[in-house]
């Protein structure tokens, strides 16, 4: 870990318009909360936990933060050409990466678990499953956020088309695919990081059941952050400037 | 500037490298030591390349590099000896001048990154601006904050791509004043460009590349006699083309001419006897030249010539 570019990527990345646009969008969930609780009707931890956090913050922001920051540390700067200043210094490539990779996991993480935790109290307040589901998706979303940037971070290196690849994984495979077809879910962050807060939380399973189960969960996040920081160290460190003259 | 602990050469040996179905450097072999060489060809001849490929940046397809005894590739290691200088123009546009060759001092784990850092801005006379963001530089502004940072570390090779874009003429000739200086201190300078005068102007010895192809390399005396003696065209206007014609072709230094109803070409095989005798020749006849004009004197048609050769 290089302290230098942990703080030069902080600078990146805060105060950018990516950083409001991500701050407007994790306001939403508590906005929908207010309304759910203002309307009185239907069970408060059921909705929560399907629709609030396991649908909202876990399908929606936990993937777009982890996408716009994961795609953004390495991204940017390899568009821009700014990358060879780091690169063309006597550093391992892999303390790079790891470096900036714990700045997006970081920025993620505050923003979808600060998010839940102000949605998911709005919504709960006075249910007996308040602690649980909120202990339960504030552990998972961590996780889930440190494996979407990781692979994220992985697909900026692959693609100067990161973006919109990151958009179709979360749309098109993780939210249509593995809806369709049961043995895709093994390959969803978002299926994995729902098992892991249903295995912390531990609620009735009327309240929230997830489809896969603990143990699952956790080899598959752990597995996405090995497979996807290896080939990206392992990208980086083959990294080539693309353009001839 | 103090001399460094030892030479440091680069070695190319037959490298190429392709993209797809595109050559963009063919079978280049050269080694260069302490001193300025010069990296010459128009653009797309495959300079940034091959700077590329030197600096670790892309992998050959075929052959090597190697920087003292150090390969380039997948070697971040030698950028402690390796300073480079990118084309591209942009920086880290929200850090001041001081705090981005401050961040390279660190990135070279330095023990006094601040004063590694002042030196280096002072070398570019960049301490005026150094509190201002590079964002708001000038083109010539961040070249030159640009070559701080590769310098900061004072390594024993500099690897600059077009450094002189953007300077003006008192900057040019305060970077190329300091690249000699680090020549004479034993460090290996080589910089790109297309520009025939920067490379005269700086160099000890020379590199052509046109069109991935190492055309001619040496002394840059040699090279630009070689250019100088290389067969010319003229294009000549007079009061009377046909009698000059007849005139010149017995001339020894002209080896064909044709006439048009307005203009003559003359083909010329020795640039400075054919100029000497010009002027005579027509005195004698009493001709007037209108116009004598080389049709011939683009970079890329003098590249063309050594590439022939």
């Amino acid at each position: 870990m290089n302290g230098d570019i942990v703080r030069l990527t902080l600078r990146q990345l805060v105060g950018k318009r990516r950083t409001v646009f991500m701050v407007l969008v994790a306001l939403l969930p508590s906005v929908l909360a207010t309304a759910f609780r203002a309307s009185g009707e239907g069970d408060p931890a059921e909705w929560a936990s399907t629709q609030l956090l396991g649908g909202m913050v876990v399908a929606m922001l936990l993937p777009l933060a982890g996408l716009v920051f994961g795609t953004a540390i390495l991204g940017t700067e390899i568009d821009d050409g700014t990358a060879v200043y780091l690169l063309a210094r006597p550093i391992p490539r892999r303390e790079i990466l790891l470096s900036k990779l714990c700045v997006a996991w970081l920025l993620t993480a505050v923003f979808v678990a600060a998010s839940l935790l102000v949605a998911g109290t709005i919504a709960l307040e006075g249910t007996d499953e308040w602690g649980a589901l909120i202990a339960g998706f504030v552990v998972a979303t961590v996780a889930g956020s440190l494996a979407y940037c990781t692979v994220f971070t992985l697909l900026s290196l692959l693609t100067g088309r990161a973006f919109i690849a990151g958009l179709l994984y979360v749309f098109i495979w993780e939210g249509l695919v593995t809806a369709l077809f049961d043995g895709t879910r093994l390959l969803s962050l978002r299926h994995a990081t729902l098992g892991l807060a249903g295995y912390v939380a531990s609620v009735s399973r009327d309240t929230f059941d997830p489809e896969l189960g603990g143990a699952t969960s956790v080899a598959v996040l752990i597995l996405a952050v090995a497979a996807a920081g290896w080939l990206a160290v392992v990208k980086l460190q083959r990294f080539e400037i693309g353009e001839s003259g | 500037m103090p001399p460094g602990p030892g030479p440091v050469p680069i070695e190319v040996e037959h490298v190429s490298r392709w993209f797809g179905n595109v050559v963009a450097v063919n079978d280049i072999s050269f080694k260069v030591g302490p001193g300025v060489t010069g990296l010459l060809g128009p653009n797309g001849a495959g300079k940034s390349t091959l700077l590329h490929v030197m600096s670790g940046f892309l992998k050959p397809s075929a052959g090597g590099v190697r920087i003292g005894d150090e390969p380039a590739w997948l070697n971040p290691g030698m950028f402690r000896r390796v300073g480079l200088v990118p084309e591209r123009e942009a920086t880290y546009g929200f850090l001041t001048g001081f705090e981005f060759v401050r961040l390279a001092a660190k990135l070279h784990r330095l023990p006094d990154p601040d004063r590694a850092a002042a030196r280096a801005i002072e070398t570019v006379e960049m301490a005026g601006a150094q509190d201002r963001a590079t964002g708001g530089y000038s083109k010539g502004m961040k070249q030159r904050i640009k070559v701080a940072a590769s310098i900061v570390h004072d390594p024993q090779v500099l690897i600059l791509d077009e450094p002189f874009n953007g300077m003006d003429p008192r900057q040019r000739i305060h970077m190329m004043d300091l690249l000699r200086a680090m020549a004479r201190a034993g460090r290996t300078v080589l910089f790109s460009s297309h520009i025939l005068e920067e490379v005269e102007r700086l160099a000890d010895s020379v590199l052509v590349i046109v069109a991935g192809r190492l055309a001619a390399s040496g002394d840059f005396r040699e090279i630009r006699r070689l250019m100088t003696d290389r067969p010319h065209t003229f294009r000549i206007r007079s009061s009377d083309n046909r009698d000059l014609g007849a005139a010149m072709l017995s001339q020894p230094s002209v080896s064909g001419i044709e006439l048009d109803r307005e203009v003559m070409t003359v083909r010329v095989a020795d640039f400075g006897a054919f100029t000497r005798a010009l002027p005579g020749v027509a005195r004698t006849r009493g001709i007037t030249l209108l116009e004598v004009a080389p049709s011939d004197e683009s970079l890329e048609s003098v590249f063309s010539y050594l590439v022939r050769r």
